[in-house]
Order: C-alpha cells, then sequence, then structure tokens
C-alpha cells in the first residue's frame, strides 16, 4: 500500500452540495442510523442537525490565500485548527464528517489536505461526496459555476430526490453530470437514502487506490473541448514514462493551469520501474507515491485523467507523448 | 541560580521527577502564580492539579470541569489557582481545591487561547473575538477577519495583541478607547508572542516562516527555512533572544542591538531528538527547554550552547513545556496523557 500509515489516520468524508440538495437529510442519516461507529462532524449552521450523541463542530469556513503568489493555493485554516483540536480528544473517532455551504468551492477544504502536515499526520481525505437536487441542478447550474465545481470535484454523486423528476428529464440530469465528470460514481437516490459502504471509507484520495475506486479508470476515454465548460477527460499510452521529463511537463502545466484544473490523477509506467507510479492533485496541489507492483506479463500502460475548465485534449495528449520513452 | 546542563547521569537517567499516565492527551500545562502547584489541561475535560513539589503526595483526580477538551489553560493572575478555557466555550477560575467559577460562556464556540497579565486582567480567544477580563469586568474586542489563532499581552498589560489571517491586530484595553492597529501580513498566522520588552511581536504562519513587527517603528521582518509551520515561539526573559520550535535544534534570533536582519539564528543543542514541537525559555536564566515529536526533552544553556536530551522512558510527542516562576521545576505533557513534573535544583 502506498501509505502504510492510513489505518491509523481517521477518514475525512467532504459534503458538497447546492442548498436543499439533501446534505443535512444524509448528514443526519449518517449519524442517527445503528452503524456502530462514531463520527464527528463539521458543519456551517447549527440546530439544523437533530442529534447530540456525536461530536457536532460549527465552522465558519474561513479560507485563506497561500503567500505564494498562486490564487489557486486557498486553504480552509479553520479546518486545520478544528482537526488539531478534535486530535486532543481522549475520545477517538473512527471519520470525520466535513459539510460545506451550499455555495462553496470545493477547492479550499480539499487542498488543506495536501497543505497541513499536522492535518496530513493524523486525518486522509477519504472522498468528495456531492449532493444533486435532480429537479434544480440545470436552473443550479445557471445560477453561477458552483454546482458545476461541486459535480467537478466529486468522487461519489447522489443524484437525489429521483422521484421528483421523469425518467427522461432524469436522463439528462445524469448526462449532464457525466459531460463534466465521467469519473464519479453516480447514485440514484430518493431523501438520501443510500447504503453509507457506498460513501464512507472509500479511499478515493488514497494513492494505493485509485484504481480500486474507479472500475471505469483505465478504460481510454475520447477527448471533447467543451470550451470554458467543465469537462473530463483522460489520456493513456503504452510506451513506460520518463519520470524527469514528466515531472517538469506535469510542474509547468499545473503552474499554467492550475486554477483551471481542478481534479488530475495518475497512473504511471515508469521505466524501469517494477511499481506503479501514482499521483493526485487538486488545482497546484499534488501527491504521488509509488503504488502496487506490475504483475508478471501485466501490460504496462499509464492513464492521466483531467477534469477542468478549459481543458485542450491535444495539447495535453501532446505534452504527455513527449514525456515517453 | 544553578542547572546542572553538564551534568552526565542525565543522559541515563531522568532528573528527579514525578510523573502521572493519565489516558487523555494533554493541550496545555501551567504553573500557579506562586509557584506551589501545577495543574495539565486535558482532553477529558479535565484540568489536573497536583503540588509542585515531587515529593508531595498527588490528590486524587477532581471532576471533569469541561464537557470536551481543555483547549487553554494559564495561572491565575489574581490568585493561586488557574484559568482554563474549553472547547465547551467556557473560561472558568479554577481553585486549589478543583472547583470552579465560570468567567465567560460562549456557546457552541471553542476557547483556544488564554494570556494573563500580571496586573490581574485575563485575555481569551474565542472565535474570532477577543475577550478581555478584569476585576469581573468582560469587555469585547472584534470581530477579527478570521479566529482568533494566538494572543499575548504587551509588557504594560495595557494591549493585547491577536493573530488572525493576513496579520495581527493589537487592541488597547485600557479605559480610553483607542483604535486598534493593524499589522498586515498574507498568509495565516497560527501563534504569537509579545517580546518580554515589549518591541517586537512575533508569529508562527501556516507556511513554514516567522514573521517579527516592530511595534513602535510599524516596520517587520520574515524568518524562512523551517521544515514545519512554527506553532510554538518563547522570548527570552532579557528579550535578547527568540526562541521558535519547528527545527532539530534550539534555534534562537537575536533581537539585541539591530536586531536580526542578515543574521543567522543561533542554533545549537542536539539533532538526534526529532523535530521540536515546543520551546520555553527559562523565566530568569540564560537556559531553554525544548520538547520533540518523538517524546524526548533537550535542555540547553545559550552562553555555553551545552545541552542535554533528558533521558525519558517510553513516551510520545511533547504538548506543552511549563517553568516554574523560580525556573527550578519543569512540567511537561504529551500527547498520550503522561503529566510530568522535573525537579532540576543541583
Amino acid at each position: 500500500m502506498a501509505n502504510p500509515q492510513s489505518s491509523a489516520q481517521v477518514p475525512v468524508t467532504v459534503l458538497t452540495g447546492y442548498l436543499g440538495a439533501g446534505k443535512t437529510t444524509l448528514l443526519n442519516r449518517i449519524l442517527s442510523e445503528q452503524h456502530g461507529k462514531k463520527y464527528a462532524v463539521i458543519v456551517n449552521e447549527f440546530g439544523e442537525l437533530g442529534v447530540d450523541n456525536d461530536l457536532v463542530v460549527n465552522a465558519d469556513e474561513e479560507v485563506f490565500e497561500m503567500n505564494n503568489g498562486c490564487i489557486c493555493c486557498t486553504v480552509r485554516g479553520d479546518l486545520i485548527r478544528i482537526i488539531e483540536g478534535l486530535m486532543k480528544r481522549k475520545d477517538k473517532f473512527d471519520g470525520i464528517l466535513v459539510e460545506t455551504t451550499g455555495l462553496a468551492d470545493p477547492g479550499p477544504v480539499a487542498q488543506t489536505f495536501f497543505t497541513d502536515d499536522d492535518v496530513k499526520a493524523r486525518t486522509r481525505l477519504d472522498a468528495i461526496v456531492t449532493v444533486i437536487d435532480a429537479k434544480h441542478f440545470f436552473g443550479q447550474l445557471e445560477q453561477g459555476s458552483e454546482a458545476e465545481q461541486q459535480v467537478a470535484f466529486a468522487d461519489v454523486i447522489l443524484l437525489n430526490k429521483t422521484d421528483l423528476v421523469s425518467a427522461d428529464e432524469l436522463k439528462k440530469v445524469e448526462d449532464k453530470i457525466r459531460g463534466i465528470n465521467r469519473y464519479a460514481h453516480i447514485f440514484r437516490t430518493q431523501k438520501s437514502q443510500i447504503e453509507l459502504d457506498a460513501i464512507l471509507d472509500k479511499g478515493a484520495f488514497d494513492l494505493g487506490r485509485i484504481l480500486e475506486f474507479e472500475p471505469d479508470f483505465l478504460h481510454s476515454g475520447h477527448d471533447h473541448n467543451h470550451g470554458d465548460e467543465v469537462a473530463s477527460l483522460s489520456i493513456s499510452a503504452d510506451r513506460p514514462v520518463d519520470p524527469d521529463k514528466f515531472q517538469k511537463w506535469m510542474g509547468a502545466l499545473l503552474q499554467i493551469k492550475g486554477p483551471d484544473i481542478f481534479r488530475s490523477k495518475g497512473i504511471l509506467a515508469i521505466d524501469g520501474a517494477p511499481r506503479r507510479y501514482v499521483y493526485q492533485g487538486v488545482h497546484m496541489m499534488m501527491d504521488s507515491d509509488w503504488g502496487s507492483p506490475w504483475k508478471d506479463g501485466e501490460a504496462r500502460s499509464s492513464k492521466l485523467v483531467f477534469i477542468g475548465r478549459n481543458l485542450d485534449g491535444d495539447n495535453l495528449k501532446r505534452g504527455f507523448e513527449d514525456c515517453l520513452k | 541560580m544553578k542547572l546542572d546542563l553538564a551534568n552526565p547521569a542525565w543522559q541515563q537517567t531522568l532528573p528527579p521527577a514525578r510523573s502521572l499516565a493519565t489516558d487523555a492527551p494533554v493541550a496545555a500545562c501551567a504553573f500557579s502564580r506562586d509557584g506551589n502547584t501545577v495543574a495539565f489541561a486535558l482532553g477529558d475535560g479535565q484540568v489536573r492539579q497536583m503540588p509542585a513539589d515531587i515529593k508531595a503526595p498527588i490528590p486524587d483526580a477532581t471532576p471533569a470541569l469541561h464537557s470536551g477538551v481543555v483547549m487553554a489553560l494559564i495561572g491565575d493572575p489574581v490568585g493561586d489557582g488557574f484559568v482554563s478555557g474549553g472547547d465547551d466555550g467556557r473560561v472558568l477560575r479554577v481553585a486549589l481545591d478543583g472547583t470552579a467559577t465560570e468567567l465567560l460562556v460562549q456557546k457552541g464556540k471553542w476557547v483556544e487561547h488564554l494570556a494573563a497579565h500580571r496586573n490581574g486582567a485575563v485575555a481569551a480567544g474565542v472565535g474570532r473575538t477577543m475577550f478581555a477580563i478584569k476585576d469581573g469586568e468582560v469587555r469585547e474586542f472584534g470581530p477579527h477577519q478570521s479566529t482568533v489563532a494566538g494572543l499575548d499581552f504587551s509588557k504594560d498589560g495595557g494591549r493585547v495583541a491577536c493573530a488572525h489571517y493576513d496579520g495581527i491586530t493589537v487592541w488597547s484595553i485600557g479605559q480610553v478607547v483607542l483604535p486598534p492597529r493593524r499589522f498586515a501580513w498574507r498568509g495565516s498566522h497560527v501563534a504569537l508572542k509579545w517580546s518580554t520588552d515589549g518591541k517586537f511581536i512575533a508569529t508562527g504562519t501556516q507556511e513554514n516562516d516567522i514573521h517579527v513587527w516592530r511595534v513602535a517603528q510599524a516596520t517587520d521582518m520574515r524568518m524562512q527555512g523551517y521544515p514545519a509551520k512554527v506553532k510554538s515561539l518563547s522570548w527570552t526573559a532579557d528579550a535578547r533572544f527568540l526562541y521558535t520550535s519547528s527545527q532539530p535544534v534550539f534555534t534562537a534570533w537575536p533581537f539585541a542591538g539591530k536586531g536580526p536582519e542578515g543574521k543567522p539564528p543561533l542554533q545549537f543543542g542536539d539533532e538526534g531528538a526529532g523535530l521540536m514541537t515546543v520551546v520555553a525559555a527559562h523565566p530568569t536564566a540564560e537556559f531553554v527547554a525544548g520538547g520533540y515529536d518523538s517524546g524526548e526533552l533537550q535542555l540547553g544553556d545559550i552562553k555555553t550552547k551545552r545541552s542535554v536530551v533528558l533521558k525519558m522512558a517510553d513516551s510520545s510527542a511533547i504538548t506543552c513545556l511549563a517553568w516554574a516562576p523560580d525556573g527550578f521545576r519543569l512540567a511537561v505533557g504529551n500527547d498520550r496523557g503522561d503529566l510530568l513534573v522535573i525537579d532540576l535544583r543541583r
């Protein structure tokens, strides 16, 4: 496994979604169901949750811009503080749930887990779960960039309130979601009814589990050019990757295009290396490590995935091909 | 006073000490104003008090005072007990018998930072607001643009500086109302200490550096090169040096004369103990104590550059250090719940 410490780290699930999509309903269900687990919940509004047996902490979504000159390097400092505070408790948690406000950009909350060493040592970002109101999704897309960003960042999508739309409408919503993010798991739900195993402790940000989490990951995708819209694309290659060239290319790419690239991940067959090289990024921040070994006779192919705005598929493909041996 | 830093026996066995194992992480520790009592802030809501004299018996635990974590703890500036702050939003005055009276309550907030001045004032950082408490009167300062992440009194006790995003704010807390002064530096400031001579305010930042302002001139300086964010700062009693955590060795910036600009910090001590998590300058002499993420403890003398890594039994990351007012005893807490008082008299 890429990270031997991961079992000691408390998994953190980030819950996003527009106002009224069903986040609070989902949280109430997680907290009231008999699952024998203990969660800390970080929310923005007290009082909406009707539970008293778990710890609920109020947060103000205090985002700060880092001093490194990068406009997309924004971090939730309040989350760092709250997680440090939670770790001082005698009672430990099986998981932490972070609810964001309906209009929140999930970037800063995700980037917090790439930024702070203490947070990284004690917790791990498990997955970003986005709840979508099937009836109002198209309207919300028109109101601003938030609904689109929340889909783009998601590892898991709860397409909720499916009982309020026709089969035809539902398909349109699902196609739209797929157009933005082809790599998230979509679950159709009513009243946020979902098996908790489907959304908690998924390991979506665990470098060692990138393949496991996304069964479609290695199926090649075709490149779309969506202009200003958020879209996702993948690039694959069968020739081994030159690690130095790749580092240079990816570093420069994220430096320039970081603000437009919400999520990126990759599994690379490095020339001469017995193990997969895996990486995962949010905007300009990135983590990488050696993953599982290649099996004898296994085809060593590399794959990159990008979810973002203004993605130039041909250009990205050419850039990656220049990194191949 | 004499501390025997060259004592080779300390590398084999700990100096005379008393320890108590609890099962709750220790967030803070402090001595009482008279130095006779020491207390530890625990992650189960207890403020665990015991006599500073390591030979005196340890009294039984008293009931938890806070409902969650005791996040901050200081000696009471107007008594011989303590003042505590918790994640239940309460600031409590804790008597020696373990009973408490409420000084402040802010429901739904965490009391993460406390400071006191010998004039009797207590400052509490609660969410984005700073509360100054004196003679039974509570006054509110703020809100700041983000949660107060560190605060400290000026030398004369008339002002309190608060750290937050993009800089610090200095409030006059006397009866004459003056506008606050803002000192700007972008980023998240996560620790703050006002120098013992009142001239400088130092902060540690989320981005692994420290920032220091000259209060009178409003000029500032930045020191970089730390491998981690600097959460612990400590000025020497004579204000000649600022010690900072987050290095393997003692790291002291010189503030005598023209200040530290263009100079490297003084660094000394054994590098093998890990990364320093807490640093505490001695209250009267030129000694310093450093606690490590490995659980080790190092004592140093800036004059001779000598140091000794104390032989600790199986330990875990040190979370807090406090010197007794006379400087003969040192209280230590770690994230596993070990409470330690060391007697360093020769």
